[in-house]
């Protein structure tokens, strides 16, 4: 799931300064899974900003909607007209929801209510990790499901870096060394002499560095 | 051979290699890289030029290797992952190469979080084995990274990688070094080792791979420069396994520094014996100095000849540099022989026109005795003269007596002969009448004698003289007489009177013959020119003149009289001569020329020797120095420059002469000592010690000014007790601080208009009132009924207070800008306290007794506890005695100092829920106050209180410490909470958090890094910024609801009391 979470307000009071009329937009996709721009978080954000432009002497009019997802065209393609009525809409989706209004609806003052984060996983109620890169390049069948491209500081591929104490990372205490933790799993599958190979220096271009990626499946155009 | 690098040389020659390492500077200064590599060069195979370690901005290490390497030291260029792509990293690989580099060592990196740019983008394109095989792919195969063929000119590097044998997981280690020496790696310098056992462990497991047969291990060691850096390392820096017996050997040491070298040694003698070590890499960071020692040390002090160190790129600058830098030196050298051979020839000018001078002065003294001699004699002949006319006067009168009495008897008689048996035949009236003449020539000599101012014995040589001369004169006068007369008149029976002439020419007559027994002329004469020799001084002359007077006249009383007078001054002169010599020759000096008196010739051994003592104490020979003093001293006791030598060369201090530049403390040093070859070529100096001896001993003795200068602006006298009521102006010292201004009106003024009860807001409780101490010091803190400084919403009757720490023994890490206040006092606890108490004007003393704890020092609860007495005993303000934390130990101690002083209030801390029972009771027997310490939380704080009114002690007897945390190391948090504990008090009543607070915050403040980290531009002035950490932590804190602050630094406590002035 892509993470996210909310701009500060004073960001968003920046943003929105000197909009009349304003339209909230959430997603019930994965930022409404983890807290940050469903149903919920839009009609708080809506209130928290009427308070916060009234307090500094302004007046704006808000209104609100969520949509199932803003990454298909289906969805947000209605905004188009819908939106050019309002000084400014502004998304509460990931910056996948945000971009796609900004190619669709060119009519549009689409506004980004959130930072977008990483890919990751809830840990428990408040608390979500990291655990995907997208490097495009998924080495997760040598390393027992854990991913040190994402998850180790260097993205070293061959094995703990000296600062690898007690199972911990160099870098923070708080930060468990995913090395530690692939040759423990590795161990105890008896696959510890895998780690022995040297795996080869990488190619990045799958991790972007080979310019914006795209994904085609022939089969399935129209 | 990979590259042929001097490090690949020594290894595959099996030589035991030691490399070291360089950290480039964050600067472009490229003096910084030359001077370290030449510190090391010589002494390591080749160099480690560290890549931005610590993720820090530095100079590159391809640029430092090469300014190293054109200091004729190898390096090891060090290549990150962490900055540069595959692309930037070949192409530096490839100029690395072209450039004469020849030794690569790579490494993942270090994580840019730990760096100076920790926003930076982290490259991490490949990790350190892929770095490996992407060179070991250029080398070997001439192929880039991406495949394409290296057409010419290959990188040719020996390739190295490291490794830690002290990260986790550790049984993966050793395969991860094999990766590493299977993607490339031809040798391995290991993390630093202190551990020994386990790194023994992990080359086991290496060698049970089989990797040191397939790459060189090289051991990495570093010297711990102090207990604090070791402790830093065992505390911050992962991966790093540092022994608690380093750090107690470290601890127990007298010289850090000294045992750091000692323990680098011992580690790298161990790491030896391990099979499959091939040398050890000596990593001193930025303490380059000490791996010459080390190296020395460890018996590895023989680096084979250099092979292949060959720079190949220096500019034509640099080449006119080195020549004309070159050039200088020799023109130096030559200048400092010259003024040194100038300054020799000068001294001996000197020595010479003085010896001329000497030499001159005395010939004239000589002259001038010559002369008085000469004018003495002429005096005496004068005297003489007279004399014998006196004796022509008499002979005349005895002529014409004569003539009469040979007239009348018509026989001739001698005078003289009157009383001989001749003169029997002389007449009556005669002998009369000559009787007279003798008479008158007696008293005339007297009268002579007197007007002379002869002795007796001068007198009785002169009158010697002239009896003998009057006898022979007279002789021939009688015997003419009696021929002339007798002719004309009636000649006298001729055979007669001759006969009877020559008869009295044999006596010896006198005037006072009369009772002196008849003495033979000869032997008269012989006494008499004896007598003259005795009192001109020359002794053996009389004496023996008068040994052959008494050949002749062994009875001769008076000869015997004089020779016994002539032995005795003989005998004097000589023990006078004896004695002489004996000064002259004392303890085994030269003999002292004769023209220098004894006294002066040792003066100037005493500088000779203190002048060569001071050579020695500079060239840190102290043996030699502390004999060479000790020489001056037994010639001179109480020399105080020699007292002072002999005092440094005890203490191994040496000499510290400011800006002298090698050449010229070169000319300088040998000088004194030369002097005394040079006496031996020339003997004609050898009488004194060359001048230029003395002068550079003064030389060498003057200022010797320590190094480092006080700091900065606070330092001199501080005044004693700052008035902080005095008006503004007043109270200002160094360490003084001017009072707040007070003219803002009264809070009830400024709010006029606003009802009060919109901005104040009462509290309901009352902090407990403790006191601290007793008689006219004693201090009450506590009592307030309203928040920090609110002094518009209750009552604040006692004005927060400070306490002056003072340590029972010592400080080990206290930094020099804080221990400068009390160097003079540090090891005597009470002096300490004292200082604190009449020269700062502490209002209290905290005795800390660190030593007590076992984990340090370990003094025993009975020593410290005499030192407490002794503090208790020495100051009357209040004393607060804090343990070293060890709740058993601090119960043992405490109680012992109760037992000896329990006529004295003092506050006893820290008791914590492991001690409390005990320390309280003892407490409570005494009813003195406790300090309540409970780890920074606001329930465990009440609970002790609880736990401790429950034991009997009354709140009003506890001070409770909530712990603290140093500005920039957990003062929020400690902020929060004594705000928690002092607002549940005053609002919520709950009287079991009311005891006042106390915040021993000097020891946190002054272990903070930021209070040790030196002078220097970008932090400022350590002083003054550790005075400003202690100020901002007391002051924070007294406005959170501290009532006593523990602290440190002078000016740190004055900042704070006008704080609180100013604030109430």
């Amino acid at each position: 799931m892509i993470i996210a979470e909310r701009k500060p307000m004073k960001e968003l009071l920046g943003m929105i300064s000197g909009v009349k009329r304003l339209l909230i937009v959430g997603c019930r996709g994965c930022v409404a899974v983890c807290s940050a721009g469903g149903d919920k978080e839009v009609s708080i954000l809506a209130a928290a900003l009427k308070l916060g432009v009234k307090k500094a002497g302004g007046d704006i009019e808000i209104d609100t909607d969520t949509l199932v997802r803003q990454c298909d065209p289906e969805y947000i393609e209605p905004l188009n007209d819908r939106g050019s009525d309002y000084d400014a809409v502004l998304s509460m989706a990931c910056g996948v929801g945000v971009n796609f209004i900004g190619d669709r609806c060119p009519d549009v003052n689409v506004l980004p209510a959130l930072n977008t984060t990483f890919y990751g996983a809830n840990l428990s109620s408040g608390e979500w990790k990291e655990m995907c890169a997208g490097c495009g390049a998924c080495v997760l069948h040598l390393t027992g499901g854990l991913c040190p491209v994402a998850r180790c500081a260097k993205s070293l591929s061959n094995g703990p870096c000296g600062g690898s104490q007690g199972g911990r990372c160099e870098i923070n205490p708080d930060v468990d060394c995913i090395w530690q933790q692939i040759y423990d799993k590795l161990a105890s599958m008896n696959r510890k002499d895998e780690l022995r190979e040297i795996m080869p220096i990488r190619d990045w271009t799958t991790a972007g560095h080979g310019g914006p990626r795209r994904r085609i499946r022939e089969d399935l155009l129209p | 051979m990979m590259a042929g690098s001097n490090l690949e040389n020594v290894l595959r020659s099996g030589t035991f290699a030691v490399t070291g390492e360089l950290g480039p500077p964050k600067s472009g200064d490229m003096e910084v890289v030359r001077k370290k590599a030449r510190i090391l060069k010589g002494h390591v195979d080749a160099v480690n030029i560290t890549d931005c370690q610590t993720a820090i901005v530095r100079m590159s290490s391809l640029t430092a290797g090469l300014i190293a390497l054109s200091e004729g030291v190898e390096p090891v260029m060090q290549m990150t992952c962490r900055d540069r792509n595959r692309i930037g990293m070949q192409a530096d690989i490839l100029g690395a190469a072209a450039l004469g580099i020849k030794n690569l060592l790579c490494l993942t990196g270090d994580h840019q979080k730990f760096g100076n740019h920790p926003q930076a983008k982290g490259v991490f394109d490949m990790d350190s084995i892929q770095l490996l095989q992407m060179v070991k792919g250029m080398r070997d195969d001439k192929k880039f990274q991406c495949g394409e063929e290296i057409k010419k000119a290959e990188p040719r590097l020996f390739l190295g990688c490291a490794a830690n044998p002290f990260a986790d997981p550790f049984e993966f280690r050793p395969v991860r070094l094999a990766k590493k020496v299977e993607a490339g790696a031809d040798f391995v310098q290991t993390q630093i080792i202190y551990n020994v056992e386990k790194f023994k462990k992990f080359m086991e497991m290496v060698r049970d791979l089989g990797v040191h047969e397939k790459c060189f291990i090289l051991a990495g060691v570093t010297p711990p420069k102090s207990l604090g850096m070791a402790r830093y390392m065992k505390k911050f820096v992962p991966g790093l396994d540092v022994t608690d017996e380093v750090i107690q050997r470290l601890a127990d040491a007298k010289d850090q520094k000294e045992e750091g070298i000692d323990i680098c040694v011992d580690i790298i003698n161990q790491v030896r014996e391990i099979p499959g070590v091939a040398g050890v890499h000596v990593m001193a960071i930025e303490w380059e100095e000490a791996v010459p020692e080390i190296v020395k040390r460890a018996g590895l002090a023989d680096r084979p000849e250099p092979k292949g160190i060959e720079p190949v790129f220096t500019s034509t600058s640099a080449i006119d540099e080195a020549v004309e830098k070159a050039r200088q030196e020799a023109r130096l050298e030559l200048q400092g022989e010259l003024e040194k051979a100038q300054a020799e020839a000068q001294a001996s000018r000197e020595l010479v026109v003085k010896e001329k001078e000497k030499v001159a002065s005395e010939i004239s003294g000589l002259k001038k005795q010559i002369e008085e001699a000469k004018s003495m004699v002429s005096r005496k002949e004068a005297e003489i003269q007279k004399l014998t006319e006196q004796l022509q006067k008499t002979k005349k009168a005895l002529e014409e007596s004569s003539t009469s009495a040979a007239s009348q008897v018509s026989t001739p008689q001698p005078a003289a002969q009157v009383q001989t048996e001749t003169v029997s035949v002389a007449s009556d009236a005669l002998t009369a009448r000559e009787k007279q003449v003798l008479d008158s020539l007696s008293k005339g000599l007297a009268a002579l004698k007197e007007v002379l101012g002869l002795n007796d014995a001068q007198f009785e040589a002169m009158k010697r003289f002239l009896e003998a001369e009057f006898m022979l004169q007279l002789g021939t006068v009688v015997r003419e007489v009696a021929a002339a007369p007798a002719a004309p008149e009636a000649p006298a029976p001729e055979p007669v009177a001759p006969a009877q002439a020559a008869a009295p020419a044999e006596a010896a007559p006198a005037p006072e013959a009369e009772a002196a027994p008849e003495r033979p002329k000869e032997v008269v004469n012989l006494v008499a020119q004896g007598n003259v020799a005795l009192h001109s001084k020359d002794y053996k002359k009389a004496v023996e003149l008068f040994k052959k007077a008494l050949e002749i006249s062994p009875d001769d009383e008076k000869a015997k009289a004089g020779l016994e007078e002539a032995r005795q001054a003989l005998a004097e002169e000589k023990e006078a001569a004896d004695k002489a010599v004996e000064v002259k020759e004392v303890e085994g000096l030269p003999p002292c020329p004769e023209e220098i008196d004894p006294e002066e010739w040792k003066q100037k051994w005493v500088v000779r020797f203190t002048a060569r003592g001071n050579v020695a104490l500079m060239k840190g020979d102290f043996e030699a120095a502390k004999k060479e003093f000790q020489k001056a001293l037994e010639l001179d006791p109480d020399n105080e420059k020699a007292k002072d030598g002999l005092k440094r060369a005890e203490n191994k201090e040496d000499i510290y002469i400011p800006d002298v530049k090698p050449g010229e403390a070169a000319a300088a040093a040998p000088a004194p000592e030369a002097e005394a070859p040079k006496a031996e070529e020339k003997p004609a100096q050898e009488e004194k010690p060359a001048e230029p001896a003395p002068e550079e001993a003064k030389k060498a003795e003057e200022p010797a000014p320590k190094k480092e200068e006080p700091p900065k602006e606070e330092p001199a006298k501080p005044k004693p007790k700052v008035e902080m009521a005095a008006p503004a102006g007043e109270g200002v010292g160094d360490l003084g601080v001017a009072p707040l201004p007070k003219d803002e009106p009264p809070l009830e003024e400024r709010a006029k208009g606003i009802p009060e009860d919109v901005y104040k807001e009462p509290c309901t409780g009352v902090i407990q009132s403790v006191t601290l101490g007793d008689g006219d010091k004693a201090m009450i803190v506590g009592g307030e009924t309203a928040l920090p400084f609110h002094t518009f919403e209750g009552d604040i009757p006692n004005l927060p207070r400070t306490a002056f720490e003072v340590l029972d023994a010592p400080p080990e890490e206290w930094p020099e800008c804080l221990l400068k206040h009390y160097s003079d006092v540090v090891n005597d606890s009470a002096a300490w306290a004292r200082k604190c108490v009449n020269e700062f004007g502490a209002e209290a003393i905290c005795l800390s007794l660190d030593s007590t704890d076992p984990n340090g020092a370990n003094v025993s609860s009975a020593d410290a506890a005499q030192v407490a007495k002794k503090v208790i005993e020495a100051v009357d303000v209040p004393i607060i005695l804090w343990g070293c934390g060890n709740a058993e130990k601090d119960t043992e101690t405490l109680r012992e100092i109760t037992s000896l002083v329990e006529n004295r209030n003092v506050c006893l801390g820290p008791l914590t829920d492991a001690n409390y029972r005990t320390l309280g009771a003892t407490a409570m027997a005494f009813q003195y106050p406790v300090v309540a310490s409970t780890p920074i939380d606001v329930n465990l704080a009440k609970q002790l209180n609880i736990l401790l009114e429950n034991l009997g002690v009354h709140l009003d007897h506890i001070l409770m410490d909530p712990s603290i945390g140093a500005v920039g190391y957990g003062l929020e948090y400690t902020y929060s909470v004594m705000e928690r504990i002092r607002l549940a008090a005053l609002t919520q009543q709950d009287e079991k958090l009311s005891p006042p607070i106390i915040c021993n915050l000097g020891r946190e403040v002054w272990k903070a890094k930021e209070t040790r980290l030196p002078t220097d531009a970008e932090l400022g002035d350590q002083e003054r910024r550790g005075v400003l950490m202690e100020a901002i932590t007391a002051s924070t804190l007294l406005l959170a609801g501290g009532e006593v602050a523990i602290m440190r630094h002078p000016k740190a406590i004055n900042l704070t009391k006008v704080l609180v002035e100013g604030m109430l």
